[in-house]
């Protein structure tokens, strides 16, 4: 259940980008970003077209001079090229000019690791080719007399078309040309219609080499162009196809195939990354979803769980193409209220609507949404904006829904796509670009052209790791990444017994718990588990009743909770939770009933609950040889509250022993002011001590991974985290002088990889390592599949090492890593991530959903934690 | 053309609230309202903005723009596509939006068949040859039921700061109220029209005489048939270039309407299920929230449907059944709730939209649920 929850609330740590402005980054990024939707995003800022007029100068911001109609600004992309350099450092979603890699010695010359064997790869990545000696060049455009509008010095400038050529991208200063005219300096004169002459001159300022930054956004302007020329509709940061969608009328949502791209600049070449997308969206307005909520749940919380299933959602408007994240819901407010617009007059919503677009709105009463305005400029002003709930539809999924698996089962249907269908979707978009007469002439015109297939290379699969489990070594096969039953038989490393349990069931679910006791009898005695019968309670099925249950039977002695659950309500399982996690803190299990309906699972789902539980109770289970010595690995990741605002949860783990079974866990609530890297330090220096109090001695090397970092965020990370970790370290002792290594860890990215087997394409095995061609040359990075997936395909994980003193070789680190993978314990799978950071997502997960009326959650974490940690 | 900024060059300086583009579109869509016109075309459209909020007007099923110089069309032209909610609820009606590249001086045959057309400061910007073709092509040609026409009253001029000939460098001649108005009046009584002058932008107090910034002539058509036959008299080629065309999706398109209404069975359906297993699980004392006991802090509305739905939806609960895991709701239970029937019209219509989309029992008449999904 938070396992589906968790993928929604993933969110990103706020604030910190303030420290940096960006400007005039080109308006590639202008739309709200719709996923995830926790996500706090620095912006980028709208350039030029966004103002209506033209600039004399750079670099001067001008006041908007003309007060367009309200909210006929539709989301501008790149309808109007436009770009400009303001010469601030430029910053983007790409992370570009985060230059880490030169900071470190040892990976100058090289960053790809040898080990493994070779494999032969595709991926979603198409070479941008471009003429020989293309260059494109830029140049500074001004007037004299100085003239105002942006449209008469475009009308003046081409004038001179047999000068400047058809082919010209020009937002008011700015003019890029894909030829060079022939004198550095040009001076032509135009004359307005009005008879008075102007003199332009046209200067040469820069020369871009196909590689360059503003190329690079160039690339991507273009390329928006060209997918709205092939009428794809875009939304937030991707376009999509409005023609066929997908309709699952049973849950009222629609599901429109899209295409997510990016041009940057890769290993060997610039690239495009393609990756097909999928927007749900909602064919209920945020009106209809209200009333519907609030026939289905008490007068008392309704306002409460509107806010839970709303807040955070992205909206899209009735009336512009603009996207939303709903922050607020203001029931004090209804449409018959007044705003003060622009002009200074009052107007009530009603009028609003009704005068500006049309749209009647018939429920007066409805409340009204706030989302806060993230960007600053444009056309948008700053603050809260308004929203009327019945002129806004809903996008994505809300956790209700995400937590519903029939719901996800049919939309995994249609957007799960396997390799070889992924690729078909992918080449999909090529084939446009390739037929589309206009589009073909546009990239012909910058003489550009995309290759037509996929890019190829070989990967590298490294050695599968063995399970260590009692002295036991197991070998088991990659290719399903499940030893489960391989190690069945043998006992854990450290069991922890069942003397006195609780096992609580509804009359109904009766049978099912004794199926599950039985069970477990069968599936222990081999892990090493010494079990007693639990103390079978049956209750009613409502949630009082089982928290009465809780209250009156456990005792000190009590190992676990055991609960057997006839639905996966989250209220109930959120109750239940709070309470053992907070009130009483003790183990706890919940189980859902269903699961354990089908007789020939049952054994294989009683074994990894029994694991689960030994896990909880402070057990260990295996564990995978790790050669590195005096070695501590920390997992943080970072979780942005979107229920209690601008609150980050930082979950924290780290490792306390050399097989690294044993860990220690903590988590970091950042107030108001203060800010999350002080909470880490005191984690981290809170772990150095727990080390040395296990080990009595220092770790000589800590590798941390650091999850949880958002696109655009990676410059505050190396600038501002890494040095805190260090002077942290420093503070320890005075000759303490560890070796760090800082590695970011990115789940969400759009690089997929395809194994070419047979002629068809596969999903590549887990273990597979990628660390050449779809890499960043400025970086050390590289990509690791690390599990396998029945349906679809496999997202590798993005590892940037941003910092490394320790000097291992890049074969180490992925090694490293990817044993790592195999330590998460909940189920004895690989995962997306590795268990650190599964662990402080369970941890921040509790902390944040499950303990949230009272806002001191550092002590309830620390105590529902308690389990994961061995002190 | 460029008459939006060459208006907020001095909007800055006079006091026009709101600015005066803004009341001269207001006043296209104040007329479009009261008149309900089904094709309207924008001659001299510039970019788009008038167009742009015509087609939040849902009488308008057909919406032309056409101007002289095709990249200031075409640099927000897109705004003009439907939104991602226009696929999510169609329109009712159809809606296909066009530009066109051309001049106002020539006849192409797809500007037949208008019922407004709307020419906002546009006359100005015409070179006199233009000018002198303009109402041939406008009245003669087109034949509109209705043409509205602004320009500038240069009377008004001498009120606003730093003009010294024209608004405009672009124009080619401002006219006074007088000069305007016999232009238009000559016009009118050429083609068979009526014209009513009026104006946004009123003119300072005590200086009424002056005059509106802007001058509009309203033109009627007199006798709405002439036209007809002199426009098959002359059939012209086109030559005009089509740079933009946009079809909303609409419930007239059956793949809309399916749509449309599968989604509402369904979402009626659950409602009606929801209901009747919460009346069920009363009945046999389960169900421990007494509903009569809620207050209502969040009133529906009297017009909310929803209210309606929620009774409706109680009272329709007794013609469904339970049999196992599975709850029959008739269709014909379906087609009598407000939003259904609107949909579809005829319960003939809804069973063959609904046919192989929704789960139907073996002689579809009614709809099957699985209670099963509701509390896992």
């Amino acid at each position: 259940m938070t396992g589906r929850a968790r993928a929604r609330s993933r969110g990103r740590p706020p604030g910190q980008e303030a420290a940096i402005s960006s400007v005039g980054a080109a308006s590639v990024h202008q739309a709200v970003p719709v996923q995830p939707p926790g996500r706090h995003q620095p912006r980028v800022h709208p350039s030029l077209s966004e103002e209506p007029s033209g600039h004399g100068c750079q670099s001067v911001p001008q006041g908007q001079s003309e007060r367009r109609p309200e909210g006929l600004q539709i989301s501008v992309g790149f309808q109007e090229l436009s770009l400009a350099d303001r010469g601030r450092r430029r910053r983007d979603f790409s992370d570009l000019g985060v230059n880490t890699r030169q900071a470190m010695e040892h990976v100058q010359e090289s960053k790809t690791g040898t080990s493994g064997v070779m494999i032969k790869l595709t991926t979603n990545y198409f070479r941008l080719t471009s003429r020989p000696q293309w260059a494109l060049y830029q140049y500074h455009v001004s007037y004299n007399p100085e003239m105002e509008a942006r449209r008469l010095r475009s009308a003046l400038l081409f004038q001179h078309e047999e000068l400047i050529g058809k082919t010209h991208a020009f937002d008011g200063s700015v003019l890029f040309l894909p030829k060079k005219l022939v004198n550095k300096v040009t001076e032509v004169f135009s004359r307005t219609r009005n008879g008075e002459d102007v003199k332009i001159t046209i200067t040469l300022t820069n020369d871009l080499p196909p590689s360059s930054p503003t190329c690079l956004q160039f690339y991507n302007i273009i390329f928006r162009r060209l997918l709205k020329m092939l009428n794809l509709q875009q939304i937030g940061r991707n376009y999509y196809n409005p023609n066929d969608p997908i309709s699952i009328p049973n849950h009222r949502l629609m599901v429109w195939p899209g295409f997510t791209s990016s041009i940057l600049q890769y290993e060997e070449s610039i690239m495009l990354c393609v990756d097909v997308n999928h927007k749900v969206l909602r064919s209920e307005t945020v009106l209809d979803f209200m009333y519907s909520l609030y026939y289905q749940v008490e007068e008392q919380r309704f306002r409460d769980t509107c806010a839970k299933e709303l807040i955070g959602l992205i909206v899209l408007t009735k009336y512009n193409n603009k996207t939303y994240r709903v922050d607020d819901i203001d029931w004090d407010a209804n449409p018959q209220c007044t705003f003060r617009k622009s002009d200074g007059s009052e107007i009530t919503y009603i009028d609003y609507y009704k005068r500006q677009y049309n749209q009647e709105i018939t429920d007066l009463n409805q409340p009204v949404l706030v989302s806060q305005c993230r960007r600053k400029g444009g056309n948008m002003m700053p603050g809260p904006v308004v929203l009327i709930p019945e002129l806004c539809f809903l996008t994505g999924l809300t956790e209700k829904m995400r937590n519903d698996f029939n719901m996800m089962k049919d939309l995994a249907f249609h957007t799960r796509l396997p390799p070889e269908q992924r690729q078909r979707e992918i080449g999909r978009l090529v084939e446009y670009i390739r037929k589309d007469d206009n589009v073909q002439k546009e990239l012909r015109d910058w003489g550009l052209s995309f290759d037509s297939h996929l890019l190829s290379f070989t990967g590298r699969v490294v050695q599968g790791e063995k399970i260590l489990q009692s002295g036991n070594a197991f070998d088991y096969n990659p290719q399903f990444g499940d030893w489960s039953r391989e190690t069945r038989a043998a006992p854990l490393i450290c069991p922890k017994p069942l003397d006195n349990w609780l096992l609580i069931y509804t009359r109904r679910n009766y049978d099912t718990a004794n199926t599950l006791l039985q069970n477990l009898f069968k599936v222990t005695p081999a892990m090493g588990i010494k079990m007693n019968k639990a103390t079978m309670i049956e209750v009613d099925d409502r949630t009082e009743a089982y928290l009465r249950v809780l209250q009156q039977s456990i005792t000190s002695d009590t190992n676990i909770v055991v609960c057997v659950l006839s639905s996966s309500r989250k209220d109930k399982y959120d109750a239940i939770k709070k309470y053992l996690c907070t009130d009483c803190p003790v183990p706890s299990q919940c189980v859902i009933a269903r699961t354990l309906s089908k007789p020939q699972t049952v054994m294989a789902i009683a074994t990894k609950i029994a694991l689960q539980m030994n896990c909880k109770m402070g057990g260990e289970l295996w564990s995978v040889e790790i050669p590195l010595k005096q070695v501590m690995v920390v997992g943080i990741d970072c979780y942005h509250d979107t229920l209690s605002g601008k609150q980050s949860i930082a979950g924290f783990v780290s490792s306390l022993n050399q097989t690294m079974t044993r860990w220690f866990s903590r988590c970091v609530v950042q107030s108001r002011g203060q800010e999350l890297v002080d909470g880490l330090k005191a984690c981290l220096q809170t772990a150095l001590r727990d080390w040395f109090k296990w080990n009595k001695y220092l770790p000589s090397r800590i590798i941390v991974y650091r999850d949880g970092v958002g696109d655009g965020q990676l410059y505050t990370l190396v600038n501002y985290e890494v040095p805190q970790f260090l002077d942290c370290l420093k503070s320890v002792g005075k000759d303490y002088n560890p070796r760090l290594t800082v590695i970011v860890v990115k789940k969400r990215v759009n690089t997929r990889f395809f194994a070419e087997s047979k002629g068809a394409l596969k999903n590549p095995p887990p273990g597979t390592v990628v660390d050449v061609e779809v890499t960043r040359p400025e970086w050390y990075d590289f990509y690791i599949v690390s599990q396998a997936v029945r349906n679809g395909c496999v997202a590798p994980t993005h590892y940037n090492v941003i910092y490394d003193t320790s000097k291992l070789k890049p074969d180490h680190i992925q090694r490293l890593t990817y044993k790592l993978c195999h330590m998460y314990y909940n189920w004895s799978k690989y995962l997306i991530l590795f268990m650190e950071m599964e662990r402080c997502s369970s941890v921040y997960l509790k902390a944040s959903s499950v303990a949230h009326p009272d806002q001191h959650t550092v002590g309830s974490c620390l105590r529902c934690a308690f389990y994961l940690s061995v002190q | 053309m460029d008459k939006n900024f060459k208006e907020e060059k001095f909007t800055g300086f006079t006091k026009f609230t709101p600015p005066l583009y803004r009341q001269r579109y207001q006043f296209v869509k104040d007329l479009v309202g009261k008149y309900e016109p089904k094709k309207v075309a924008d001659l001299g459209c510039a970019d788009c903005t008038l167009l742009c909020m015509l087609k939040f007007c849902s009488c308008i099923e057909v919406l032309a723009g056409v101007d002289i110089c095709g990249s200031v069309m075409k640099e927000k032209m897109h705004r003009l596509s439907p939104l991602p909610v226009d696929y999510l609820q169609p329109r009712e009606r159809s809606l296909t939006v066009t530009l066109h590249h051309g001049s106002v001086a020539h006849k192409d045959p797809c500007m037949l068949g208008f019922d407004l057309v709307t020419c906002l400061e546009l006359i100005e910007h015409l070179e006199e040859s233009e000018l002198k073709k303009f109402p041939e092509v406008v009245f003669g040609f087109m034949a509109p039921s209705r043409v509205v026409i602004s320009t500038p009253n240069s009377e008004f001029n001498p009120l606003l700061p730093g003009v010294k000939l024209f608004r405009n460098p672009d124009h080619k001649f401002e006219w006074t109220q007088l000069q305007f108005q016999s232009w238009a009046l000559e016009t009118a009584r050429c083609y068979g029209y009526s014209v009513e002058f009026t104006g946004v932008g009123h003119p300072p107090r005590g200086m009424e005489n002056v005059g509106f910034c802007t001058q509009i002539g309203v033109f009627v058509k007199r006798n709405p048939q002439t036209s007809v036959s002199t426009q098959s008299e002359k059939p012209t080629e086109a030559v005009y270039k089509t740079v933009f065309k946009a079809v909303y999706p609409c419930l007239k398109d059956e793949k809309y309407l399916q749509n449309a209404v599968v989604g509402e069975v369904i979402f009626t359906a659950q409602i009606i299920k929801q209901s009747l297993l919460k009346r069920l699980m009363s009945e046999h004392g389960e169900y421990n929230g007494d509903p009569a006991e809620r207050k209502s802090k969040f009133q529906p509305s009297v017009s909310c449907f929803s209210e309606d739905l929620g009774k409706l939806a109680v009272e329709k609960s007794m013609e469904s059944s339970v049999s196992g895991n599975v709850v029959y709701i008739p269709l014909a239970t379906i087609f009598s709730f407000p939003r259904v029937n609107q949909l579809c019209g005829t319960f003939e219509k809804l069973s063959k939209l609904v046919a192989g989309q929704v789960t139907l029992s073996n002689d579809g008449s009614a709809v099957m649920l699985n209670t099963e999904h509701e509390d896992r």
